[in-house]
């Protein structure tokens, strides 16, 4: 038998365009035969540079600034900012304000996971699976769009309290939809855990360790599904959900198929929480009063996102600026995990791998950056892009 | 999980003989400040032994203007617990060692900091860029305060 050697490694780049989901983000995985032996990643095709403007933007520009960070999970991001800003200020939100908060927080993580749910089967072949669930998201966008006027960055968030209220009419849209919803999600559980050929591209497949998940500091769903019992809406309860507990959901199965169940059992928690939430909303005002400069100081402001733990440290120095805000989102957390859980398996299982953390690159970068000839250049100005979008909307009315 | 006073408890002892200064800034948090790099390396492995390991962030700060230190920031998050790890380092000698030897998880978070503030992460495994472009001008630190959002549209 001839020995070998490194040299004789063979690489698979996949990406950076479209590494089998709709983001980018660049790997290269080195692979004796099918099976994958190492790999690594290169982020940072969609850096913003998001941390670095919020510096120069005041604290209430920023709050649309950091929304912006992610299209799937917008809100959450506003919302660990605002808490953060509001510990600053020493302002707490009205009770009625931190409950509807929460309230768009779950109907959020419903229509990520629903989202999600849909591309992780497209990745395995299961397109129908992909559409009905992308059908029944609609249910949710719906709701959504509803309540707050948006489908993407909500605009929920205020320094201080929120801008949208629930009406009863709202609340009756809201609960049929949920109940629809729930019917929904039964059949879907019924679906990825019986199903023979999709059970063929999930179960025992990308096996990661509850000690894996622990020491490679993995979080939300994808640390829950192997059991490791990490969610601050738990642990560390934040606003609302001090006043609406949630159950911590997890799962041993520490593969794909564990993965998909977490993320379903969570819906049900959700549909739970929303029901509640609007049962018991609190009577009262929307907002608080707000300071329009901030004493100094440093504040922390973890919050559970549909992916997992979502951290911002913002520091102010008594002017109407942030001097600095951190944004540390969970896909980087996980991205470590998809990158060691592939070595040993098959190349064909490496999409199921990646999709199965759920990443969101733009979580992940913070970044936009846009090519054009015309100018020979990739970056415009703000006033550029104003004067392209005018030409744009002209050109096509 | 132990609770947050057990777990800060455990810290605090972890630092007792190595720390600069200690405060509570909220009852669920603990600051531990060091001005030593070395001193960094055996609260961590203390934590990771005690299960009090996950950490959540590294951030780094330029306090700006005519400071001469940098200063980075360890979260680490068990349960409700923030214990942070607040280490000072000059401008003139940016250096800090890897945790990832001991906290795989790091490495993302240090290559971070490395590129966005100049800090170089003595031991690590991989020390390229994450984020920026491998064509980035080099001494070009974009989260440093001296460095102007302006500049980045010079340069293209």
């Amino acid at each position: 038998m001839m020995e070998k050697t490194a040299n004789e490694q063979f690489t698979v780049p996949i990406g950076p365009q479209h590494p089998a989901l709709k983001e980018p983000g660049s790997f290269r995985f080195n692979v004796d035969g099918e099976v994958v032996t190492g790999a690594t990643v290169r982020l940072g095709y969609a850096h913003r540079g998001i941390e670095k403007a919020t510096e120069g933007r005041n604290f209430v520009q920023n709050i649309y600034l950091l929304e912006r960070i992610c299209g799937i999970c917008s809100d959450i991001h506003a919302t660990a900012y605002v808490l953060a800003v509001e510990q600053l200020a020493g302002v707490e939100a009205p009770p009625r304000a931190q409950a509807i908060r929460i309230l768009v927080a779950e109907l959020e993580r419903i229509h990520s996971h629903l989202l999600w749910v849909g591309v992780a089967a497209h990745e395995a072949g299961f397109d129908t699976l992909f559409m009905y669930s992308w059908r029944d998201r609609e249910t949710i966008m719906d709701i959504l769009e509803g309540l707050t006027g948006n489908r993407v960055n909500y605009s929920v968030n205020l320094l201080g309290g929120v801008k949208v209220d629930v009406d009863e009419q709202q609340k009756d849209t809201i609960l049929k939809g949920i109940e629809f919803l729930e019917e929904r999600t039964k059949h879907y559980l019924d679906v990825i855990t019986k199903d023979a050929m999709f059970l063929q591209r999930t179960r025992g497949v990308g096996i990661f360790t509850r000690t894996q998940a622990e020491v490679l500091g993995a979080v939300g769903p994808t640390a829950r599904a192997s059991d490791v019992a990490r969610d601050v809406r738990v642990e560390a309860p934040y606003g609302a959900y001090k006043d609406f507990p949630v159950n911590m959901i997890t799962e041993k199965g520490c593969d794909v198929e564990a993965r998909f169940v977490v993320r379903i059992r969570e819906l049900f928690e959700s549909y739970r929480l929303v029901r509640e939430i609007l049962n018991k909303l609190p009577e009262g005002e929307l907002t608080a009063r707000f300071p329009r400069r901030i004493k100094p100081g440093e504040a922390i402001s973890r919050v559970e996102a549909p992916r997992g733990e979502l951290f911002y440290f913002v520091k102010s120095n008594g002017t109407d600026k942030p001097e600095r805000v951190k944004v540390r989102t969970p896909t980087i957390c996980n991205m470590t995990s998809v990158v060691k859980l592939a070595v040993g398996h098959q190349l064909a299982d490496v999409p199921m791998i990646l999709v199965g953390i759920d990443p969101c690159f733009s979580c992940n970068d913070r970044a936009v950056s846009i090519d054009h000839h015309q100018h020979g250049r990739e970056d415009w100005s703000m006033e550029e892009l104003r004067e392209y979008g005018i030409r744009f909307y002209h050109g096509h009315t | 999980m132990m609770d947050n006073e057990t777990i800060l408890q455990t810290a605090r002892l972890l630092a007792e003989d190595i720390a600069e200064s200690m405060d509570t800034p909220a009852p669920n948090r603990l600051d531990i400040r060091l001005n030593r790099a070395e001193h960094l390396m055996p609260i961590v492995a203390g934590l990771r032994v005690k299960r009090l390991g996950y950490l959540a962030a590294i951030v780094g700060l330029d306090p700006g203007g005519e400071q001469d230190n940098l200063e980075v920031l360890y979260f680490f998050c068990p349960g409700a617990a923030i214990v942070t790890l607040r280490l000072l380092v000059p401008k003139s000698e940016a250096q800090v060692p890897t945790l990832s030897e001991i906290i795989p998880s790091a490495e993302p978070f240090e290559r971070e900091l490395s590129e966005m503030f100049g800090i170089k992460i003595v031991g690590i495994h991989n020390p390229t860029h994450l984020y920026l472009p491998d064509d980035w001008e080099e001494g070009i630190y974009p989260l440093r305060k001296d460095v102007e959002v302006q500049a980045f549209k010079a340069q293209t």
